[in-house]
């Protein structure tokens, strides 16, 4: 061994105890490792070296930057526009400053070395674009990339931090939207908590947070005599009856009083509003009957040959309407979610109807197949009759 | 209405053509059943023309417009599902009487001199009603025809040198596209009517010159038995036997519209990616189920082009039979065992694709 590369399996080790001792959630890595990773880096695409990072120690051998230093060692670029300009006229230059302001940046600033630094979560030396789905930080990766630390018990206890929000979350109707779909607009950690100002949410502003997306609802209940009750009370809002990170699709159900879900967690039969509830259980009730009715009718008219295109749109219209009502349910209140019902009821009844007339029209062929063959028959006999004179004949 | 045919005889040689008919007697044995397949294909060949020319009057050959018009004969115009489903199904039928025409009149030696020009137009016609088929598959525009018409069109880009050219020239381009559509449109509309007319026309006049060929064991038998053949006279005797067949394939034809109205699937994605179980129409599975199992190298060559020439030589060898056979006990031994070869090779094939061995 030469001592060039005596020395840099030395720094190597070095590098690797340091972010041990200071606990990051990667795995160290050697000089060499390092290299090797650094040629998909999007900083080597950009031309920058091993210096720019790293302190030069020896020769062309480099030491790992301090911890706590790294999310100002990334800064000095990354909060320069005029520099980054130059390689993303695009990129936000806010990342330090927002990154200040959350719980990890608030506690690497008190010299807690085990909360997450930019390397964490973005990799050191094999850093892609946040577009690129290889990168950690891309949609599909976030919760993988927060559960290296969020997960483990171990890590989280001394904080008083539970480890089960990224398997709550994993369960949830987001995650299988992201996941499962592909949708890259559902939500993932960063998108409630934010990236590099990430911390959780205040109960007041829950809400908030949820209504980035769910605006109609959050509009609703709003304006509902629930709002001033919930804050009166405390309560988080949303996640009251939805929970925060295990949340699962709604059910027409929880417009009851059953079980332990919905409007059946606080209430009984003996509160003041149970009629508006019932009655608004009973119209999405209705709905759904008449919807599931017309499917199963516009199933058979298709199967039968039909093309009863009329009626998949009217029953498209009911589930959409059927959509619209059930998020009018936050306005805990009768309206207006009796008027999107009904709405949604008539164009379901529009849609069974158009799978009758098919299937009527199946009926009305099949009468007039009979009709014609009655006549072909006829003619047949005669022809045979025909033939058969003209063969006594010969 | 004497003075008519007066007339009429006074400028149409009708009179000639129906005495000529009134001479005529159609042989008459065990296999006269055989007879009845050509005039059945004629007959959904009539059918076709028809329901094709009335659906011309709502169809419309653009990408954006196709699946639209016939979807909108389909469910708006007065009997336009009867019309449209009439002419998909006629359109099997016909393929499938032809294929019997085609291998009854192998097996019976009908194409032994003087018919050999018949068995040739005949084989041309073949091809024809292929061509109908395969071009007629893409003008719903939907997902299947689209895609199936992309594999199939992709076939001949196996022949060095001009195979490439060959499918440029079918596509209208490097892929199947809206160009393609309107094409095979044309193609399906204007060129084989044209063509299949005129040749239909040497078929037929050729069939009445030289008479319905009388099978060689008939013959024997015959001569073995010193008495006279059997025969029917051609009018009316034959002509309504020939209607009865076609007032029953007219039956099955709205029988099979009614009960089973021919699917319009879905509208073709180019974009999309290629759907599961993809294949061309049934009369080409055993052709796609071969491509299929043929290895990737032949002898060294690309085993898919190995493929498509023997296709080609075995269309060949079919077309030139007439002249190939010597027409002598032997031969027509070989010719028998090669045609059922044939047909129980095709029937595996097929079968093969659609019992889903084939994926």
């Amino acid at each position: 061994m030469t001592p060039r590369r005596l020395f840099a399996l030395v720094c190597g080790l070095v590098g690797s105890v340091a972010a041990l001792s200071a606990q990051s959630p990667n795995p160290a890595v050697s000089v060499d490792q390092a290299r090797a990773l650094f040629q998909n880096d999007v900083h080597q695409a950009a031309g920058l070296t091993c210096a720019a990072c790293h302190d030069q120690t020896h020769g062309d051998q480099y030491a790992a930057p301090a911890r706590a230093s790294i999310p100002k060692l990334c800064g000095g670029c990354h909060s320069n526009a005029a520099y980054m300009k130059a390689f993303n006229p695009q990129l936000r230059v806010d990342q330090l400053a927002r990154y200040l302001t959350s719980t990890h940046g608030k506690e690497i600033n008190k010299g807690e070395l085990r909360v997450a630094v930019c390397s964490d979560c973005h990799g050191a030396h094999g850093i892609y674009p946040v577009k690129d789905p290889r990168a950690p930080v891309y949609p599909t990766n976030v919760a993988n990339t927060c559960a290296k630390c969020h997960a483990d018990a171990a890590r989280m206890t001394p904080f008083n931090k539970p480890s089960t929000p990224p398997a709550d979350w994993a369960a949830s109707v987001h995650a299988r939207a992201l996941l499962v779909r592909g949708d890259t607009s559902a939500p993932t950690c960063s998108t409630c908590h934010g990236s590099h100002g990430a911390a959780p949410p205040e109960i007041e502003n829950v809400a908030l947070v949820c209504a980035q997306c769910h605006v109609r609802e959050a509009e609703l209940f709003r304006k509902s005599p629930k709002k001033a009750l919930f804050d009166t009370l405390s309560l988080p809002e949303c996640v009251t009856c939805h929970s925060n990170h295990h949340i699962v699709e709604p059910q027409d159900s929880w417009l009851g009083f059953a079980g332990d879900v919905g409007c059946a967690k606080c209430h009984d039969e003996s509160i003041g509003g149970a009629d508006v509830i019932k009655s608004d259980r009973k119209s999405l009730d209705d709905l759904s009957a008449a919807i599931a009715a017309a499917t199963d009718r516009l199933a058979r008219a298709e199967q039968a040959g039909m093309i009863v295109d009329d009626g998949r749109a009217a029953l498209r219209e009911a589930s959409d309407q059927r959509v619209l009502a059930r998020v009018s349910m936050h306005a805990f209140a009768l309206q207006p979610l009796a008027d999107g019902a009904a709405k949604g009821l008539k164009a379901a009844q529009q849609a069974q109807a158009a799978a009758d007339t098919a299937l009527a029209e199946v009926q009305y062929r099949r009468k007039g197949l009979a009709v014609a063959t009655i006549f072909i028959a006829g003619f047949l006999v005669t022809l045979g009759l025909k033939i058969r004179r003209l063969n006594r004949a010969d | 209405m004497a003075s008519l045919r007066t007339w009429l005889a006074e400028r149409a040689p009708v009179g000639e053509i129906l005495d000529f008919l009134r001479h005529k007697h159609v042989p008459q044995h065990r296999y006269s059943l055989f007879y009845y397949a050509g005039g059945a294909a004629l007959f959904f060949f009539l059918v076709q023309v028809v329901t094709g020319a009335l659906l011309l009057m709502y169809y419309r050959p653009s990408a954006g417009e196709a699946y639209e018009s016939v979807q909108f004969i389909m469910a708006r115009v007065p009997f336009g599902w009867l019309v449209r489903s009439i002419h998909s199904w006629s359109a099997n039928l016909m393929v499938g009487v032809v294929f019997v025409h085609l291998f009854s009149v192998l097996f019976l030696k009908a194409y032994r001199r003087p018919r050999e020009l018949t068995w040739m137009s005949g084989m041309l016609l073949l091809g024809l009603v292929l061509a109908f088929g395969f071009t007629g598959y893409l003008l719903p525009w939907n997902q299947l025809a689209f895609f199936a018409t992309r594999v199939g069109t992709e076939i001949p880009g196996s022949i060095p040198v001009i195979g490439q050219p060959i499918v440029h020239l079918l596509r209208g381009g490097p892929d199947v596209t809206g160009g393609t559509l309107t094409r095979f449109f044309g193609v399906h509309v204007a060129i084989l009517p044209g063509i299949v007319t005129v040749l239909l026309a040497v078929h037929v006049l050729l069939v009445q010159r030289h008479g319905m060929s009388t099978p060689p064991s008939i013959e024997g038998e015959i001569r073995a038995s010193g008495r006279p053949a059997k025969s029917l006279p051609f009018l009316p005797h034959y002509v309504l036997h020939d209607l009865f067949g076609w007032t029953l394939a007219l039956a099955l034809l709205a029988a099979l519209s009614a009960f089973y109205p021919w699917e319009l699937g879905t509208k073709a994605d180019v974009f999309a990616p290629a759907p599961a179980g993809i294949r061309p129409e049934w009369y080409f599975l055993w052709m796609f189920q071969t491509l299929k199992l043929v290895p990737a190298k032949v002898l060294g060559l690309e085993g898919e082009f190995v493929a498509v020439v023997a296709f080609g030589l075995g269309g060949l060898a079919m077309f030139f039979l007439p002249l190939i056979d010597r027409d002598t006990r032997t031969s027509r031994r070989v010719v028998s065992w090669t045609a059922a070869a044939l047909v129980l090779y095709m029937i595996a094939m097929t079968a093969m694709v659609l019992r889903g061995g084939g994926q």
